[in-house]
């Protein structure tokens, strides 16, 4: 009997401590009732240890404000599955990161806020590239990071060996990969490609193989993603083909197992071991230092764009964003035009390099990358954010890999690609109506 | 007082369910409810959802993305599902007859190692295995005539490595499960076909694979309900691609909601999931019943 009673008291205490478990952990009562204020700030893995890198810098600006910041690092494989299901559920941060393609569904959405009353004349003067965070009419992001453009790094050994110096065009760029595919040992196979390429996006998200190889190609092709209306898109147009068509063609040029390796495997496994001409990666200021230990053998330079009917390669702008729920939303922009100020960042870069985003804060880094921020600076952009961007972009993506993995013609997949974007934009527009 | 013992006694049975009452009713039964409610709506998870009526099945009847996702998925369930059932009997066969020897034991062991491993390790070894140009990998392959690198990349042969990776991966779970099944066939029965004459593959093909049909049914079920729900493996090993040759439903559902926001869609996506395995289900139990009624 004594072991039946406490049989039951046991599972009378479990199911109480279930109960107990799914209720509120009055976290919010707390948080209020302990006085000071607080900020929720989400970022994403900025780089090996971003809490204790800007905790430190914040000191002044928590006295200042009498505001403690709590930062959350979000790990890049569920980022956008936090924010949605905490955005769901309430517990979204007052201030976020993200990404271009992210941002118009939460504009959409009404989650994040356009900050154009918080933009004064001085941020225009200051800030390099507040213009990157404007989209879908308004200021919805404040860049925090930028300036790491997909740049075409060159072999200065194979280049020489063929006479050739960098490429300015793409007939250069055609020419060299071509004197460049050969057998360099003599056993009847091909060992040297013209171009490392990595077209898989297992590793690196469906975008990825967009960003590295397609934006650049179409831009420099004089071709857009959207129209400017936003009310179509324009990637299948004849500037569109013909790009697709021209890296296409590029694939005979390539280390054959290219639709196995994302980008950046191709670059450290073909391009890092000399034996392409021709690499693509997402440049970095340090990449002198860090290649020269990667690769010490490799003597390498780069082209930032290739220019065809233009100039263009994709640099992608990461924003600070102010979420909709931020309950202080002046202690949030303050925040953000802190974080993203010269003081904070010229200490932050010291620790961890990174495109100065003042006109204030000096250059931190490689002498060889700098021309990306001076000279070359018109040659990168980000993506035009438009809407059901994530949805038509994977799509794109995947009709992309149809292309060259010869599945579908170069016509039948941008049709495909295009029908699917019109008929979301026509969805979209009509809700909107 | 006697009274009052029967009276706890008969509420003892029910106080022991309750807890796992309220996990299974609040996060499986719930669950399942809210899929389907939701699968009848727009929504994006920030915003309330809004009612959409049927909308959301009649795009997927339209939807080339979802038929290709149900095509992979199917193609996946029978190239799993076979191989599986095929490899796990004869592996169990072979480690309960040699269960007593050292090396029997050993392998015993090493064949369950892939279970304990998470999928999306698997994933990320396998692809590294694959891409990574390891001498010993290249070589091994090169028996063969195949060149590793070029098997991820590959839209007509990438789901056939997915599914064996699937196949390395949960074989010691159904061998495990096979080998009870043969562990639990008298020795009697053997002997006795012995005494008639009866060599090793007429008492395999008599005795042990009529005795063995409860596993096999069991073990097809789970195998292919396994398959039906592979995620991690597929989303680290290629990430659907290329050119979606290797998204299934489970990663179509995934994308839809987390990358696309469309999670009304997505739920829409799963109910199908949910009726195809629930099919299954059904039938397994009938095949079941009729089995324990043939014992």
């Amino acid at each position: 009997m004594k072991k039946k009673i406490i049989s039951i008291l046991i599972v009378l205490a479990m199911s109480a401590a279930l109960c107990a478990g799914c209720g509120n952990n009055g976290s919010e009562e707390e948080k209020q009732g302990s006085g000071g204020k607080t900020l929720d700030v989400w970022v994403a893995p900025l780089d090996d240890d971003t809490v204790n890198n800007w905790k430190p810098l914040l000191k002044d600006w928590e006295k200042r404000t009498d505001c403690t910041v709590n930062i959350k690092v979000v790990p890049w494989d569920s980022y956008e599955e936090t924010y949605m299901t905490a955005l769901n559920s309430g517990e979204g941060p007052d201030v976020g990161y993200m990404y271009n393609e992210m941002f118009p569904t939460y504009i959409d959405a009404g989650a994040v806020e356009d900050m154009s009353d918080y933009v004064t004349e001085e941020d225009k003067a200051e800030y390099k590239y507040l213009g990157n965070g404007y989209m879908m009419e308004g200021q919805y992001g404040w860049p925090l990071v930028t300036g790491v453009p997909f740049v075409l790094y060159y072999n200065e050994d194979i280049l020489a060996e063929l006479g050739e110096s960098a490429p300015q065009t793409w007939e250069d760029f055609v020419r060299i990969c071509k004197a460049a595919t050969k057998d360099t040992d003599g056993d009847g196979e091909i060992d040297q490609y013209g171009y490392a390429a990595g077209m898989s996006t297992s590793e690196v998200g469906a975008m990825q193989v967009l960003n590295a190889y397609y934006y650049s190609a179409l831009w420099q092709n004089g071709g857009q993603v959207y129209s400017d209306d936003m009310k179509s898109v324009t990637f299948a147009d004849e500037a569109g083909t013909e790009a697709v068509t021209w890296i296409k063609e590029l694939t005979q040029y390539m280390n054959p197992d290219f639709m196995s390796q994302s980008w950046s495997e191709a670059f450290a496994n073909v391009f890092g071991q000399g034996k392409s001409a021709f690499g693509v990666y997402r440049s970095s200021q340090t990449d002198e230092t860090m290649f020269g230990e990667t690769y010490p053998d490799l003597k390498w330079d780069y082209v930032t764009s290739l220019k065809n009917k233009d100039y263009g390669t994709f640099g992608a702008t990461d924003c600070l964003t102010l979420m909709s729920g931020a309950e202080d939303k002046d202690l949030a922009m303050d925040f953000i035009k802190y974080v993203t100020g010269a003081e904070f960042m010229a200490q932050y870069h010291e620790k961890c390099p990174g495109a100065a985003l003042t006109v204030s804060e000096p250059y931190a880094g490689d002498e060889k990358m700098e021309r990306i921020y001076t000279e070359d600076i018109g040659k990168w952009h980000g993506l035009q954010a438009g809407p059901c961007g994530a949805d038509i972009l994977t799509q794109l993506s995947a009709d992309f890999q149809g292309i060259m993995t010869d599945d579908m013609t170069v016509e039948e997949a941008l049709k495909e690609a295009e029908d699917y974007a019109n008929n979301l934009l026509d969805e979209y527009w009509a809700d909107k109506e | 007082m006697e009274k009052k013992h029967s009276g706890i006694k008969s509420l003892a049975p029910y106080a022991y369910i309750t807890p796992i009452t309220i996990i299974l009713v609040t996060f499986v039964l719930g669950s399942v409810i809210i899929s389907i409610a939701l699968g009848f709506t727009k929504y994006n998870i920030m915003t309330e959802p809004v009612f959409s009526g049927l909308d959301n099945y009649r795009r997927l009847m339209s939807d080339s993305k979802f038929m290709k996702a149900l095509k992979n998925t199917l193609e996946l369930v029978v190239i799993i599902v076979p191989l599986q059932t095929v490899s796990g009997i004869l592996v169990s066969a072979f480690l309960v007859a040699n269960r007593k020897k050292i090396l029997g034991k050993l392998a015993n062991c090493i064949v369950f190692i892939p279970v304990l491993c998470a999928d999306a390790v698997a994933g990320v070894v396998w692809r590294e295995f694959l891409n990574g140009k390891l001498p010993a990998v290249e070589q091994f392959f090169g028996l063969f005539g195949v060149d590793p690198s070029m098997l991820l990349g590959d839209s007509g042969k990438a789901l056939v490595v997915v599914g064996l990776v699937a196949v390395w991966k949960y074989m010691g779970y159904y061998v495990v499960i096979y080998s009870s099944g043969l562990l639990s066939i008298s020795g009697a029965c053997y002997e006795a076909a012995k005494v008639d004459g009866a060599g090793r593959l007429r008492c395999f093909f008599s005795i042990t694979l009529p005795m063995l049909k409860p596993m096999i049914i069991l073990a097809v079920f789970l195998s292919l309900t396994n398959s039906l729900r592979c995620f991690d493996l597929i989303f680290n090993l290629t990430g659907g691609g290329p050119n979606n040759a290797t998204t299934t439903l489970v990663l179509y559902a995934y994308t839809s909601c987390f990358g696309s926001s469309k999670a009304g869609y997505a739920m829409a996506i799963s109910n199908m999931l949910f009726t195809v395995v629930l099919v299954i289900a059904l039938m397994q139990k009938m095949l079941m019943r009729r089995d324990v009624s043939e014992i």
